[in-house]
């Protein structure tokens, strides 16, 4: 059990991209265990990616089956990547989001509605999920950590001016 | 520190914001949170500022007077000690969207069910839309729920609106996903 402490922005390593895991040996062991125990530390949060503890390796952790949205819907409750990879991608859904490096701000966020996602989990075996709604937000923003990208880099509009798009 | 709401508004043109701008930087000012948008052919600006080294409007108010030339209006608001500061919160945000056939009164009486129960609104657009033979008018509302508060109430509180307005209206939860 060792929760780690969460990165805040502006911290640098928040903004490279992540290396491979190539021997999984048992310092990912580690890294991964940081990770659940860090993302059940937080209490509210789903998921958590490797560089928001430092680490620049490809790995996170997700679990939306004990928040109020994920309860909702079908999901695969913890997943544990490591090089984790969307190979396939559908629909959109815009969401509100925040994360745990940036408090205080919330924006709304286009993401894929439903995803394909390619990994290796726990326990070395190559997995090939299907996910939806809140689980693929959620997916999706972590990867996003993982190449150095924060929800502050998708947001696509500000507030509830969606409909301001189309001038008169 | 002393912290001031400086509202902005005038005919919109390019350029405004960097006009106002200027004028800050120049004086010192840090800007922590604004708001800038266009209403009807009008670019609005609020912002709450600061200077560390000025503690009343009278010190700055006249470094605008070249935005009054061009047809800005300004406002400078003296906020009290801590009014710079956004209270926390607590609940669940919801949206509420209204949309329909324009009439007085449409955002007089979503507001007063809120209202009347307590409940903040934390932001609120609205937009008359469509043509001059059917002008259609949008209402986009963010509020925030109290915990004993649960949306399915919100939504039959605005049924019985949805009548007496003739009006479409959407209730849903906008959970922020904390990732």
């Amino acid at each position: 059990m060792a929760v780690k402490e969460v990165l805040i922005y502006p911290d640098s390593r928040l903004k490279e991209i992540c290396a491979p895991i190539t021997s999984f040996d048992e310092t990912a062991e580690q890294l991964l265990q940081d990770l659940v125990d860090t993302m059940v530390d937080a209490g509210h949060s789903v998921g958590i990616a490797a560089p928001q503890l430092g680490d620049l390796r490809r790995a996170a952790v997700v679990d939306v089956s004990k928040s109020k949205p994920g309860k909702k819907q079908e999901n695969h409750g913890l997943l544990q990547m490591v090089n984790p990879e969307i190979i396939e991608r559908e629909g959109s859904q815009v969401v509100r989001e925040g994360c745990m490096s940036v408090p205080d701000y919330t924006g709304n966020v286009t993401r894929s509605e439903s995803i394909v996602v390619q990994f290796l989990d726990q326990n070395q075996q190559l997995q090939v999920i299907h996910a939806e709604g809140f689980e693929a937000i959620a997916i999706q923003h972590e990867l996003d950590h993982l190449d150095g990208f924060l929800f502050l880099d998708r947001v696509s509009s500000l507030k509830t001016d969606l409909y301001r798009r189309k001038q008169r | 520190m002393q912290h001031f709401a400086l509202t902005i508004i005038g005919r919109d043109r390019p350029g405004i914001v960097s006009q106002v701008t200027e004028i800050l930087y120049q004086g010192g000012f840090n800007i922590a949170d604004s708001s800038c948008s266009i209403l009807g052919g009008q670019f609005s600006m609020i912002l709450i500022i600061s200077n560390p080294e000025i503690s009343s409007k009278e010190e700055f108010s006249e470094t605008f007077n070249p935005l009054e030339e061009k047809n800005l209006s300004v406002y400078i608001r003296t906020l009290k000690p801590g009014g710079e500061i956004r209270s926390n919160l607590e609940g669940e945000l919801c949206m509420i969207s209204v949309y329909g056939a324009d009439k007085p009164g449409i955002v007089y009486q979503v507001a007063k069910e809120l209202g009347d129960r307590s409940i903040n609104i934390t932001d609120l657009n609205t937009k008359l839309v469509g043509d001059k033979q059917n002008p259609v008018y949008v209402m986009m509302l963010e509020a925030m729920l109290p915990e004993n508060t649960e949306i399915e109430e919100v939504e039959s509180w605005m049924k019985e609106l949805k009548q007496k307005l003739q009006v479409d209206i959407s209730v849903r939860s906008l959970i922020a996903m904390e990732l």
